[in-house]
């Protein structure tokens, strides 16, 4: 257990010194401070988790310190000490909220055990809000695979409506390029123009071709085809697939791999689709003369891959966008923003998790980690 | 060089593109026939002779697995392409082991079909030829037999 960080005030130094030394003496190291101003100075320099205040004192009484550390610190616990004769204090104190009081002289047992039950109360706090979180973080995670799936679902229907009528404008600009490649000089006017207006539709349909094809592919369940994989040749495969463009900027692409992993099962065709993918992007993002980094891990049954760039990094606002099919912050017609949606349709359906861990700045770093699955 | 026509039969039911795929194929110099419907194009079948199929999978009522399947039945010889705008090219594989030649993702490439219509009308003419040269042998065997 983390050791508790205690303050003591009260107006006479002494007697808190006292404590002090007891208290050290049972493990328990204290602050000290001999007013309420001094004791919030303290405060506000360093994080405590229990404050011990004697009730009276001069200026700055213990109920005042009370509410001013209620008001400003809310995560700490007061414990206040009152005189053997107004036990009204420490009701008024527990009513604006402390944790407790004791009535002078203090016995100091009772004193320890009060400090470790205020200080079980503020982990019991910290672990609930911990786990709120986490179950907060939980159902967003669930709400956006729901979202994703059913967004999936619909850009592969409407890509399957249009590849018919694009196909029907595929085929009748094809038979115009037809016509016009069998006329004679001069038969038809304007020709030049008309070639260059069928050019441009030709482009947009292979465009959006690229597209429909890319967004059904992602729906479209494979069987996986589970085999063995040779690591080191299977990353430098994919390091060889992206080498016109690391050399154009000239990017170094480290790699880290496991010695003691060799060899390891899983669908090479789509984790490759998955590599390539996050290190394109990754080689997309980078500056001229960047590094960026392969890393392989092996934990328990699964395998850690993590590609890392010290590019600009990804926005926070971005972040939870990113998997969502079309986002893209690429020109038109230069990304199609299905890479990372596809990407996670994959890793899905490898029974794997990706995660990003990337800021303004810091670059990016995807991990995906996926079953070796020996087991077929 | 004189090109043989491949006799195709385009099977689809989009009007639109049954009408300007037939008329690339036909200024490419194939022989064209249309259907559009499983039905019909066995209809055509029992009527014309045809080397390729062009099929698109998904039509309503007899969908093109069901009409692949009836084809291979009644007429095993003829080539099948079938064509897609779907992403599923599960169904296009299991077409193809139903005895489908091979199968295109619309929006198609022309070159790629007209590679595939080639190869298919050659399997066809093959398979056919080496039919006939059974069936030479069979008839030598017969007659040396009297």
């Amino acid at each position: 257990m983390e050791p508790i960080r205690l303050l003591l005030v009260d107006d006479e130094l002494y007697f808190i010194e006292a404590i002090a030394k007891r208290l050290k003496k049972r493990g328990m190291e204290a602050l000290l401070a001999t007013s309420g101003a001094a004791g919030l100075d303290i405060l506000e320099k360093q994080p405590v988790d229990v404050v011990v205040s004697d009730v009276k004192m001069p200026g700055m009484s213990g109920l005042d310190l009370l509410g001013r550390i209620r008001e400003r610190f809310p995560k700490i616990e007061t414990i206040l000490l009152t005189g053997h004769a107004s036990p009204q204090d420490g009701v008024d104190g527990i009513k604006a909220g402390a944790f407790d009081y004791l009535t002078k002289p203090v016995e100091i047992d009772h004193l320890e055990s009060k400090i470790i039950q205020a200080h079980d109360k503020i982990q019991r706090e910290k672990d609930k809000l911990r786990e709120a979180e986490l179950r907060e973080a939980m159902e967003r995670q669930i709400i956006a695979n729901k979202r994703l799936a059913s967004l999936g679902t619909l850009a592969a229907g409407i890509a399957h409506e249009i590849n018919n009528p694009l196909a029907i404008i595929n085929e009748a600009a094809g038979w115009m390029r037809q016509i016009l490649g069998k006329s004679r000089e001069g038969g038809i006017e304007r020709k030049a123009d008309i070639e260059k207006a069928l050019e441009k539709i030709e482009t947009a349909v292979d465009r959006a071709r690229r597209i429909t094809h890319q967004l059904l592919g992602v729906v479209r369940e494979t069987p996986l085809s589970l085999s063995e994989i040779d690591l080191s040749e299977f990353i430098a495969d994919i390091i060889r697939l992206v080498e016109k463009e690391t050399a154009v900027k000239h990017i170094r692409i480290a790699t880290n791999l496991p010695d003691h992993l060799k060899i390891f099962w899983s669908d090479p065709f789509q984790l490759r689709q998955v590599l390539l993918n996050l290190l394109t992007n990754a080689v997309h993002a980078s500056e001229e003369n960047a590094v960026v980094t392969v890393q392989v891990q092996e934990e328990g049954q699964q395998i850690l891959f993590r590609i890392s760039d010290t590019g600009g990094g990804i926005p926070k606002e971005h972040q939870e966008k990113i998997f969502e099919p079309f986002f893209t912050t690429k020109p038109p017609g230069k990304g199609t923003g299905l890479g990372l949606f596809i990407v996670r349709g994959i890793v899905q359906r490898l029974q794997g998790n990706i995660r990003l861990e990337s800021g303004i700045g810091k670059g990016a770093c995807f991990s995906v980690s996926i079953p070796n699955r020996r087991d077929g | 060089m004189i090109r043989i026509p491949t006799r195709v039969l385009l099977v689809d039911d989009e009007t639109d593109f049954v009408e300007i795929m037939s008329l690339r194929l036909t200024d490419s110099g194939e022989q064209v026939l249309t259907a559009h419907s499983g039905k019909e194009c066995l209809d055509r079948l029992t009527e014309k002779l045809v080397d390729v199929v062009l099929l698109d999978i998904k039509m309503p009522g007899m969908d093109g697995i069901d009409t692949l399947k009836e084809i291979k039945k009644q007429f095993p010889l003829v080539e099948v392409i079938l064509l897609t705008g779907h992403g599923s090219t599960e169904t296009a594989v299991q077409g193809m082991k139903l005895g489908a030649f091979d199968y295109l993702l619309k929006p198609a490439d022309f070159s790629d079909l007209s590679t595939k219509l080639e190869a298919a009308r050659l399997r066809k003419d093959e398979q056919e030829e080496r039919i006939r040269k059974a069936e030479a042998k069979l008839l030598m065997r017969r007659s040396g037999d009297v």
